[in-house]
């Protein structure tokens, strides 16, 4: 190993470690708050891998959002498997899906990819809104956790694990991806994409991968929040507002890098937290001109401008 | 008995042909009935006025358009309608007349894409880094390797697109206008290293061009389209003096201006 992988190695460890020993110095609320961050972490990353680093925006990402957390409630409820079992089989499930909707959707660039995926989405929760009799319909579901069935709940500190765990793997798989052979063709796939088709890419396939990965991700995210609401609603897990919400972390964090979202996440978490508490009448009005000033003062995202200032390429010293 | 053996291969096979090659956008027709033949490691020169189909030719060729009627084949194959990363792994690289580069990537990362996913489908990060310098010293990029391709003037970037066609180590080269918007010490050197490719690569090439001077400099044969259909073909000084070319070019009245002087 180079003195720099070394480097990345031991850094990363000390945050792995403060991160898993954080909610022993913070109360209750506050372990929720940033469990919460965590799983947006892990949603924005997921959704920068098709929207960020391929550019394709997708606007229904939250519909891998629901499958994943109503495959993970139908298996527990239905077909008594444990939530460990589900978590695995309900991402799988959707990256099926995913490959399935990409393959005619991903045909389609700009705004018209954008506007199908977002009827795919809304087309979902009507699905699972009328299939009462598997998802409960419109009166919900609830996950087994108690009574020798499904699987035990696993308390405000189990579930800061379990969004840890996944946000990692989620910078993970894009850290992979972004220093990848694939992840050159996803950007530029995303750049101009008869160049890349010209230079070899194929382009069909690498959207697709990109598209099902990302499905995949938001799915383990999703089955992991079913689980943590214990009873989940069609209303809930396909609201379009979990979609604008990843695009925006994104967004103002930097879309196609992987320090972007994470940034985005932890940032607007945690500014929309503050206002909530301070602000409570009006902290929707003030968070959205906090946003639209971030849009306009920083382009291409807050990692954007510390890139070009040569602040990220100091403390980052890879491109990501 | 040995002669039929010694027969150049280029009499037998052409390395690239299109055969009654047509594309209509609605009423207009693009291309109409265009066959050409491009023997291997020869350079074929295409010309015509705006709108005689040149850019369309290529992109027919190279698969970013689908052809209304007629096939294409390389090295014998019939690649038509096929997805152009497909046509570029059968070692086709092409140039594009508006640059494309990747904007948000470097020089060096533009020509290694082209290196990772052009030639083999197995080259690795590292070995398409290699070649991506050894292709910038070519073209006499390296000093420009980290900078934004959005910031070159328009030489660089014309050698930026044709170091990326050849990091995909190409058998066919198709060059749309690589030479449009260069300065005469710019197109000496792209002429020159044109001509190497074929000499002592044995690369062939289609290229189409606007500046006359380069394209006689650099074509063993010429056609000319016009309205979409090959007006003529042959060497290149006896096409540039059939009065239907000039015709073609400069109008009626000149032409026989022309013939009468």
């Amino acid at each position: 190993m180079s003195r720099s992988a070394v480097a990345w190695a031991l850094g990363a460890a000390v945050v792995v470690a403060g991160m898993v020993l954080l909610p022993s110095q913070l109360y209750t609320g506050q372990v929720r708050v940033v469990t919460a961050v965590l799983m947006f972490v892990a949603l924005a990353q997921a959704w920068n891998i098709i929207g960020g680093f391929t550019g394709y925006a997708c606007f229904g990402q939250v519909a891998f959002f629901g499958i994943g957390g109503y495959a993970t409630a139908v298996l527990m409820e239905h077909a008594n498997w444990s939530f460990w079992a589900a978590l695995p089989v309900s991402a799988l499930g959707c990256a099926a899906f995913a490959t399935l909707i990409g393959l005619p959707l991903l045909r389609l660039r700009g705004h018209y990819f954008a506007i199908a995926t977002l009827g795919v989405a809304e087309g979902m929760r009507e699905v699972v809104t009328n299939l009462g009799w598997l998802t409960g319909g419109g009166a919900g579901i609830t996950v087994p956790t108690v009574g020798g069935r499904g699987t035990a709940w696993l308390g405000n500190d189990g579930f800061y694990l379990l969004f840890l765990t996944l946000a990692g793997l989620a910078v993970g798989v894009a850290t992979l991806i972004a220093r990848s052979r694939f992840g050159y063709g996803l950007r530029a796939i995303n750049q101009d994409e008869d160049a890349a088709a010209a230079a070899g890419v194929n382009t069909t396939r690498a959207k697709v991968l990109a598209l099902t990965i990302s499905a995949a991700i938001t799915a383990l995210v999703g089955s992991a929040y079913a689980f943590q609401q214990v009873t989940i609603y069609p209303q809930r897990l396909f609201d379009v507002d979990i979609t604008v919400i990843m695009i925006v972390m994104v967004v103002i964090g930097g879309a196609g890098t992987v320090l972007g979202p994470i940034v985005g996440a932890v940032g607007l978490q945690f500014v929309s937290e503050y206002l909530r508490q301070h602000y409570p009448q009006e902290h929707i009005l003030v968070l959205g001109a906090v946003i639209i000033l971030v849009v306009l003062l920083f382009p291409s995202g807050l990692t954007g401008v510390a890139g070009r200032t040569g602040l990220l390429d100091a403390i980052w010293a890879y491109r990501l | 008995m040995t002669a039929p053996s010694k027969t150049p291969r280029a009499l037998e096979t052409p390395f690239l042909e299109t055969r009654d090659l047509t594309r209509r956008f609605g009423a207009l027709r693009a291309l109409s009935g265009v066959s050409l033949t491009v023997a291997p490691g020869t350079i074929l020169g295409v010309i015509g006025p705006n709108g005689a189909g040149k850019s369309t030719l290529i992109n027919v060729i190279t698969g970013h358009l689908r052809p209304t009627a007629g096939t294409v084949c390389v090295d014998g194959v019939d690649v038509t309608g096929a997805p152009p990363w497909r046509i570029a792994r059968a070692q086709v690289a092409r140039t594009f007349q508006i640059v494309k580069p990747f904007r948000g990537m470097t020089v060096r990362e533009n020509v290694a894409i082209s290196a990772m996913y052009g030639p083999a489908r197995g080259m690795s990060k590292r070995m398409a880094f290699e070649l991506a310098d050894g292709m910038l010293d070519r073209l006499d990029l390296t000093g420009l390797a980290a900078r934004s391709p959005a910031e070159l003037p328009v030489g660089d970037a014309r050698r930026l697109e044709l170091a990326r066609a050849l990091a995909a180590r190409p058998r066919l080269l198709l060059l749309d206008e690589v030479m449009a918007g260069l300065r005469d010490a710019e197109i000496h050197s792209m002429v020159q290293l044109i001509r190497s490719l074929r000499d002592s690569e044995g690369v062939t090439v289609l290229a189409v061009e606007h500046v006359i001077k380069a394209i006689v400099a650099i074509s063993d044969e010429i056609c000319v389209l016009h309205h979409g259909e090959v007006l003529t073909c042959g060497a290149p000084q006896a096409v540039l003096s059939d009065p239907r070319v000039v015709q073609a070019y400069l109008g009626t009245r000149y032409a026989q201006r022309d013939g009468s002087s």
